[in-house]
């Protein structure tokens, strides 16, 4: 799609500095491609040759075979900027810093490559420390549950995402789901209970109180909350922690 | 403190720090093996039990403001082979994110994707909080309070810091001001502008 604003944009005059072909799965976004322009060819990132850049930039996108379109928006955006800059810098320069100073059009990028490189390197610094699990080994006794009795550590949520990413590495990750047929349908308790609230409004409590076992107790529920969003019945709650009462719609005045 | 009691203080804390599956404190040593028990007296003995497993296969490390006994990383691959596992890459993307986060923190989403210049997925960013490698601290009070994150806990451990501070390089690490200024004095002079400056960055 961006073929066709590059066509007229670049002249291929610069086909002399061809490049090795690069793919984008190899890069982490624009500024990486950038990097990877700028340092392989020994640019210096406080002058970049954004005529250059930018038809190299280009390049490398028209090489792909088609553009994701989750990462495509940022890559784009980028090559808008590029092309921005390029122009600006044939302009006369009328920004000013606060010391009456020209602002070079490319400062920003510059900043934020330097910035952007700065953490890619300390990423891979992180990424090289021996780490634990993968270079580095435990050897915990655990004791198995049936054996002794464990007191309930005091929990935050990052703590328990924790534990469970434990218990799901000892159980080696196996999740088996099993599928149950559906013995209680809750279109058919949907019936059921609107039949029961045409007679009168009834007591949510009244209403479940004839359920055996919960997987009917959750149907009923389940049913009336359909209703309830298909605004086929009503549902009144006077008071705080008050009982609660179901009514047919459009039959508010009746009070059960 | 006799040589005998030395000795036995040192082989109790060997069997804490083998049996726990998470770094021992000073404090939490203490709780086990009793509070009369001089926190200087534990200091000495975890030295000797470090001075001891120097150079042997397993090494005794401080992460996390505590003490753990791990294996020593030039046996990874060894230890590989007995499990037969291949240990999970991490993406790049991940790791930018969790570096940006760790230097960074507590930082928002979109301050990381101005960073990398790219989006970062939900998915990425329950990854890392799968792993405890990140948090959520709080919300930045702005416009849609977004979720603040750092670091959490067994970020420590798994990278082997004691605290945030031994983060590598932290001290050179330039905040946006000083990058906006080194820029600024370097991007005038086109001719001059020289590169091996550049490349400490």
């Amino acid at each position: 799609m961006n073929q066709a604003v590059q066509a007229e944009l670049i002249t291929h005059e610069h086909e002399s500095h061809a490049l090795p072909p690069v793919h984008l799965d190899q890069f982490e976004g624009p500024l990486d491609i950038l990097l990877h322009l700028i340092r392989s060819q020994e640019m210096d990132v406080f002058d970049i040759p954004m005529a250059l850049i930018t038809t190299q930039y280009l390049g490398i996108l028209e090489e792909q075979n088609e553009l994701d379109l989750e990462v495509a928006g940022d890559y784009l955006v980028m090559a808008s900027t590029l092309m921005q800059l390029k122009s600006r810098m044939l302009l006369p320069r009328p920004e000013l810093d606060d010391e009456g100073n020209e602002i070079d059009p490319r400062a920003e990028l510059a900043a934020q490559l330097i910035a952007y490189e700065q953490y890619r390197m300390l990423s891979e610094e992180l990424n090289e420390r021996p780490r634990l699990g993968r270079d580095l080994f435990l050897r915990p006794v655990f004791p198995e549950s049936k054996e002794v009795a464990r007191p309930l550590p005091e929990a935050d949520l990052d703590g328990l995402l924790v534990a469970f990413r434990t218990v799901l590495k000892r159980v080696g990750g196996e999740v088996r789901h099993r599928i149950f047929t559906e013995t209680m349908s809750v279109r058919e308790r949907m019936a059921t209970v609107l039949e029961r609230l045409c007679k009168g409004g009834i007591l949510l409590d009244e209403l479940l109180a004839d359920e055996p076992g919960r997987e009917a107790l959750v149907t009923t529920l389940l049913a009336i909350l359909e209703l309830w969003r298909q605004q086929a019945i009503t549902v009144v709650q006077s008071e705080n922690l008050g009982s609660i009462t179901l009514l047919i719609k459009g039959d508010s005045n009746e009070r059960g | 403190m006799s040589v005998g009691k030395a000795q036995a203080l040192c082989s109790q804390i060997e069997a804490l720090l083998l049996a726990s599956d998470e770094p021992l404190s000073i404090l939490r040593l203490r709780n086990l093996l009793g509070e009369e028990m001089p926190g200087s007296d534990i200091r000495t003995a975890i030295s000797e039990l470090e001075a001891h497993y120097h150079n042997r296969g397993i090494q005794i490390v401080q992460v996390a403001g505590g003490w753990q006994l791990r294996t020593a990383a030039e046996h990874a691959e060894l230890i590989h082979q007995l499990w037969e596992i291949r240990p999970q890459k991490l993406s790049r993307s991940a790791m930018e994110t969790l570096a940006i986060i760790a230097y960074r923190q507590p930082a928002t989403r979109a301050e990381i994707e101005a960073l990398r210049g790219v989006k970062v997925s939900s998915q990425m960013i329950s990854t890392l909080q799968e792993r405890g490698w990140i948090k959520v601290l709080g919300r930045k009070e702005v416009p849609g309070r977004p979720h603040l994150y750092g670091t959490g806990k067994q970020f420590l451990v798994d990278f082997g810091l004691d605290s945030l501070k031994d983060l590598p390089d932290s001290a050179q690490l330039m905040d946006e001001d000083e990058i906006q200024q080194m820029v600024m004095e370097k991007i005038e002079p086109h001719e001059e502008a020289n590169e091996t400056d550049t490349e400490k960055s």
